[in-house]
């Protein structure tokens, strides 16, 4: 069953007497527990369809349905509200929150729920665990190294146990051997959490590990690949 | 506003810039320390002058006098104002100083009977009347003016051409009480240019409060053909007419404590705008990660509150402290204005450092609120 289906998409923007239209008409549809790989040159509309599916922009014409919801219809707050509880956003530039340690950053999501302080402490430690960084949990952003902040920006983006994972571009600031180690988690935790996860990527090894690879161009689908994940 | 859980990451957006905010929390304090400063003398003047519908005082001064220095009356005038229908009591007062004009450090000598001293309401924590009664050169100082002087009983205190020694420290009701010290009538008619006979005013007691005008007019009408003519007034108003200079001070005064009031808006306001302004990007995760605009406005102005009501908090201590231990008092002409920080001014100053600190922190929490999360990632 779809969880995402996006039906003749489009989002359109000015920026000045400019308008520019990063999505046209695009049509698509995501399996649930599904890794997606999204490629494509630079303003080809990939991070455009990301925030779209993530909640934090609404497409000016066609429908977006999240677990048959139509998302564009909701209000700021309720798009909000549905972020907290169904999406986990990684950014490429890891977006921790700098004057938080990382135990504080992945609990940030949960001040938002009705949690007791010890239940909110063993989902932290239990997500900081599972990406390996329990040990640099009193740590600031700035002590931390690329691919431990990605490590704790992941721990963030699933300690709220959301549907849907979405990552734009979260190896393109590491070097190979964190993002090969960055690629594994995100791909073990689709498995072991149950997660749909779209991944936005120029890296074409990075696809190597989704079950599916689309290729974007001037906001358009232009060609689907089978991944080869095991 | 913020459930509790939320205000270690408000504290830590306070302390993100030390420098930033302790500068800001100093401009607060100071504005704030301006504020209550300026208020508790305006409340000073206000407990000094504010007449009450029972009044039964009446201040019996020689006309067109302004000062104890030139206010001369006889002390035989006692006997045809007791005479006077609806009049209780007279107390003749001899009153020297060593300062006409206003001066935060006046000493006030009141010479009185035994009888009027023995009929005001005070109360004596160190010493007693009796052993003011013993000593021909005794006085009772009041506890303002023995904090100011450093003086406790047994000492000697000299002002003005003439020398006491402590007999007891008073407290009174009266602030003016407060800043004085009382003397035998007759050593003080001696001892301050040897004026036998001679008093500065009569202190009045009314039977009836509601005759206090009538009588006050009876005296005056007694004595308008005497060499020494009275002008006689309710004891507020006489008050009133020695310190109008204080009075019209305290007024434009007050024009400051809203100008600091002002500053603590701007620095506010300021602060705030640049904090939200650094963390735009910072907003934005937090809207990504599910926090609804109307949280992140509220932690925005909780921010803008804590930070007022930290920096109103230490301005107004320090006035606290300042106005206690410096024992603040503006005498002019025999008059003492208390200038002391109290309870009510405290409160009201807290009270308006959280108004300040919410109002000031709303705009930039709206335009923090209102930024649409794509637009904050593509604007940093």
């Amino acid at each position: 069953m779809a969880v995402i289906e996006c039906r003749q998409v489009t989002r359109t923007y000015r920026r000045g007497e400019q308008e520019i239209t990063p999505l046209e008409r695009l049509d698509l549809d995501v399996q649930a527990g599904e890794f997606l790989a999204l490629m494509g040159p630079s303003g080809s509309g990939k991070t455009t369809l990301l925030n779209l599916i993530a909640g934090i922009d609404k497409p000016t014409s066609g429908v977006l349905r999240i677990d048959g919801e139509d998302i564009a219809t909701f209000s700021r707050s309720k798009l909000a509200a549905w972020r907290g509880q169904n999406v986990g956003y990684i950014f490429q530039l890891y977006n921790l929150v700098p004057v938080l340690t990382a135990y504080e950053n992945v609990e940030l999501p949960l001040l938002l729920q009705n949690l007791s302080r010890s239940e909110r402490h063993e989902r932290v430690s239990s997500a900081l665990h599972l990406v390996g960084i329990a040990d640099r949990h009193d740590h600031y952003p700035r002590q931390l190294s690329g691919g431990q902040e990605q490590r704790v920006a992941i721990a963030r983006a699933i300690v709220g146990k959301p549907r849907i994972l979405v990552a734009d571009e979260p190896t393109g600031d590491l070097d190979r051997t964190s993002a090969h180690e960055i690629l594994t988690l995100l791909r073990e935790l689709t498995r072991s959490v149950g997660c749909t996860l779209i991944m936005v990527t120029h890296d074409p090894h990075a696809t190597e590990y989704a079950d599916r690879t689309l290729h974007l161009e001037k906001g358009r689908l232009v060609e689907q690949d089978e991944g080869v994940a095991s | 506003m913020i459930r509790p859980r939320m205000l270690p990451l408000v504290l830590k957006y306070i302390v993100r810039h030390q420098a930033r905010t302790l500068l800001t929390l100093g401009g607060i304090a100071s504005a704030m320390f301006l504020f209550c400063a300026v208020q508790a003398m305006r409340d000073g003047v206000a407990e000094a002058t504010q007449e009450t519908a029972d009044e039964t005082t009446l201040v019996v001064y020689r006309e067109n006098r302004f000062c104890p220095f030139t206010s001369e009356l006889p002390e035989d005038y006692g006997r045809k104002i007791a005479a006077i229908p609806g009049v209780a009591e007279v107390s003749p007062m001899r009153i020297v100083v060593n300062n006409c004009r206003a001066a935060l450090d006046v000493v006030t000598y009141r010479g009185v009977t035994e009888a009027s001293l023995r009929s005001m309401d005070l109360m004596l924590p160190e010493g007693s009347i009796d052993d003011w009664t013993r000593r021909n050169d005794a006085a009772l100082v009041g506890v303002r003016l023995a904090e100011r002087r450093g003086l406790k009983v047994g000492d000697r205190l000299s002002a003005a051409g003439v020398t006491v020694t402590i007999a007891g420290i008073l407290t009174s009701t009266n602030p003016q009480d407060q800043n004085v010290a009382y003397v035998h009538l007759d050593f003080l008619q001696r001892a301050a240019g040897n004026k036998q006979g001679i008093v500065t005013q009569f202190n009045v007691r009314v039977a009836d409060s509601t005759q206090l005008d009538a009588v006050a007019a009876a005296i005056d009408e007694v004595f308008s053909n005497a060499q020494a003519p009275t002008w006689t007034s309710s004891e507020k108003a006489f008050v009133s007419r020695a310190i109008v200079d204080i009075v019209r001070l305290t007024s434009f005064a007050g024009w400051l404590g809203i100008g600091s009031l002002v500053a603590v808006f701007a620095l506010v306001a300021n602060a705030i705008s640049l904090s939200v302004r650094d963390r735009i990007k910072d907003h934005a995760i937090m809207q990504t990660i599910g926090y609804p605009e109307h949280l992140i406005a509220r932690l925005v102005v909780a921010e803008s509150l804590i930070l007022s009501l930290l920096g109103g908090v230490l301005g107004l201590s320090l006035a606290v402290l300042v106005s206690w231990f410096g024992s603040f008092t503006i005498s002019v002409e025999g008059v003492s204005i208390v200038v002391q920080a109290d309870i009510a001014t405290i409160l009201a100053g807290m009270a308006i450092c959280a108004a300040i600190g919410a109002s000031a922190g709303l705009l930039p929490a709206l335009r923090a609120a209102r930024m649409s999360t794509a637009e904050a990632f593509r604007a940093v």
